[in-house]
């Protein structure tokens, strides 16, 4: 039903690798910036399809999409970041959250790989960006090599509060 | 089917026998059933398939196929259904109860009990049931000394009443007591800001202010009613059950409270409309008509900040712009005359709703608005449509209600 072409296969083998996946985070791109997310609540990645519109919405949601009769709202997460909206191309995929027991679409630039980082890799960032401690998108820095993995506070993501990105982060 | 499995053992097991199924196996089945109709549609409507040849054989047996499906939903959705008698006969238990506590005598009428109604909805009843019926107890019924003061009979009638109109049934827990006081609830209502000093709703609105958490006209606050916590439970329980509550009263004769409630939680029947990139679906029940409206039918009140009206014979019906409530109003509308407008009821009220195209008729499964949606106003939830499409079904009532509803 669905044309998954943009997951990298290897992508797809990680997800069901069932390590301790406490660590683990699912990096994409957006822009020239590496982003991720913990696995855990990562429940699939899709392909672009069709996206529905709703009213009464924030801007960053598009719409929804209906995935196995599961009605899923879509985030564009450039959008959620104030920047500017780009063309979905072939390499567009939606990753699948289950956040707060509900689900939401992340649409992203492309997925990249599933990564461990352990918690002493990680450098908090919270508070990034103003707003305090509670307000930011941004739990922390993961170091990867030479390589910087932005963690998001993903129950931010989700919720109401406008949001400016940190310039520093983005720069 | 049965015949098919009946070995001599369970020779005993006659045609009339039943069976225990767990409540989530058969919800498993509802579910499997919605996804089987949803992916006969898409299918049969697949654009892959080659439309240049002959497809009468091909046509014949996709529409048998519907035929079977819409009658495997039919069959599924009755394996839920029980009598709402169910519910009644717990009521009736606690009849005795209120007449030891408010010493009051009471006689309980019970029409159409054998009315059925989907087992998930039935639990869900009589919490909210037995709470309108303490109120008729408490507050609708007078002691015995006034009733004969009165000239009514020494025993208070409460009537618990059921029956089916369309796709919805209709419970309606009436008394013949003293009504409901206009200028207490209003004064009531005033002090808390639910009405300007000078305005005079109409009764039909007013008297749902009595289903507001915490309204009590109840001098003190009794073992049975008047902490106005149960009106919670009410309202909670009938947002979840997608109905709706209607309260008629007359001073001196008696109040009627009435809950209208899908039959079956698993379908609805839906138009489905246009309007911009959206799509939307409206229950059937709701709708009173559909309009192409002439120029003629159009005007436009430019002291009421340009509010439209449509003439609909001899009455004149507000109208409801689906791009304005929502906020995603492009700068210039569609002239009425140039849409279809849908006119819904809305509680005693109607509304015309002008869309861009109405599209179809169909049986829809629905899904609760969670996470990021959550906050969309004025709708019951998502339905599924056959095409794979998603629309959104618009709850009339809270749509006419406007902005903060």
């Amino acid at each position: 039903m669905t044309k998954d072409q943009a997951v990298p296969a290897e992508v797809e083998n990680l997800l069901h690798d069932d390590d301790n996946i406490d660590n683990m985070y699912l990096t994409f791109a957006i822009g020239e910036e590496t982003y991720g997310v913990p696995i855990a609540v990562v429940t699939e990645i899709v392909g672009m399809q069709r996206i529905m519109t709703v009213p009464d919405v924030p801007r960053y949601i598009k719409g929804v999409i209906n995935l196995r009769g599961k009605v899923i709202p879509l985030m564009d997460v450039r959008l959620r970041f104030s920047l500017d909206e780009r063309a979905y191309d072939d390499r567009t995929v939606i990753i699948v959250l289950e956040l707060a027991g509900s689900p939401v679409g992340l649409i992203v630039d492309r997925v990249s790989e599933v990564l461990e980082i352990a918690e002493d890799h990680i450098d908090s960032a919270r508070g990034v960006g103003g707003g305090g401690e509670s307000q930011s998108l941004v739990e922390g820095l993961g170091r990867v090599g030479e390589n910087v993995a932005i963690i998001l506070n993903t129950g931010m993501l989700v919720s109401d509060a406008e949001l400016s990105m940190p310039e520093a982060v983005s720069a | 089917m049965s015949a098919e499995v009946e070995t001599v053992a369970d020779k005993q097991a006659t045609a009339g026998a039943l069976l225990r199924v767990s409540s989530q196996k058969i919800s498993r089945l509802m579910d499997l059933v919605g996804e089987l109709s949803l992916s006969v549609t898409e299918t049969v409507n697949s654009p892959d398939l080659d439309h240049t040849g002959d497809r009468t054989l091909f046509e014949a047996a996709a529409h048998r196929l519907n035929m079977i499906v819409r009658e495997v939903q039919d069959a599924a959705t009755e394996l839920r259904l029980v009598p709402v008698d169910e519910v009644f006969k717990r009521l009736k238990r606690m009849i005795r109860e209120m007449e030891r506590q408010t010493g009051k005598r009471i006689t309980l009428e019970v029409i159409g009990a054998d009315t059925a109604i989907d087992k998930m909805v039935a639990d869900r009843l009589y919490d909210p049931l037995l709470h309108v019926l303490r109120n008729s107890a408490d507050h609708g019924l007078e002691q015995t000394d006034e009733r004969v003061a009165a000239g009514k009979s020494e025993k208070g009638v409460i009537t618990l009443s059921a029956a089916q109109v369309g796709s919805e049934v209709q419970i309606v827990v009436g008394d013949d007591g003293r009504g409901l006081n206009r200028e207490k609830i209003l004064s009531i209502a005033r002090k808390r800001g639910l009405y300007g000093p000078d305005e005079e709703p109409e009764p039909s609105k007013l008297w749902k202010v009595i289903f507001e958490p915490g309204f009590s006209t109840a001098e003190k606050v009794s073992n049975l009613s008047g902490r106005g916590v149960g009106m919670d439970v009410l309202n909670t329980t009938m947002r979840d059950l997608r109905g709706r509550i209607a309260v008629e009263s007359t001073e001196g004769e008696g109040t009627q409270v009435s809950l209208h409630i899908p039959v079956s939680l698993a379908f609805l029947d839906c138009i489905l409309l246009r309007q911009g990139t959206h799509l939307f679906a409206v229950p059937v029940e709701d709708i009173f008509e559909i309009v192409k409206p002439g120029i003629e039918s159009c005007m436009s009140i430019s002291a009421g900040s340009r509010a439209e009206m449509l003439r609909l014979r001899e009455r004149h019906v507000p109208v409801c712009r689906l791009e304005q409530f929502y906020g995603d109003a492009l700068p210039d509308l569609t002239p009425l005359s140039d849409t279809v407008a849908i006119v819904l009821k809305a509680g005693t009220r109607l509304i015309a709703v002008p869309v861009d195209e109405v599209l179809d008729r169909q049986q829809v499964v629905m899904k609760p608005l969670s996470g990021v949606l959550a906050k969309v106003r004025a709708s019951w939830g998502c339905a599924l449509l056959g095409t794979g499409e998603v629309a959104l079904v618009l709850d009339s009532e809270r749509l006419a209600a406007g902005e903060n509803a």
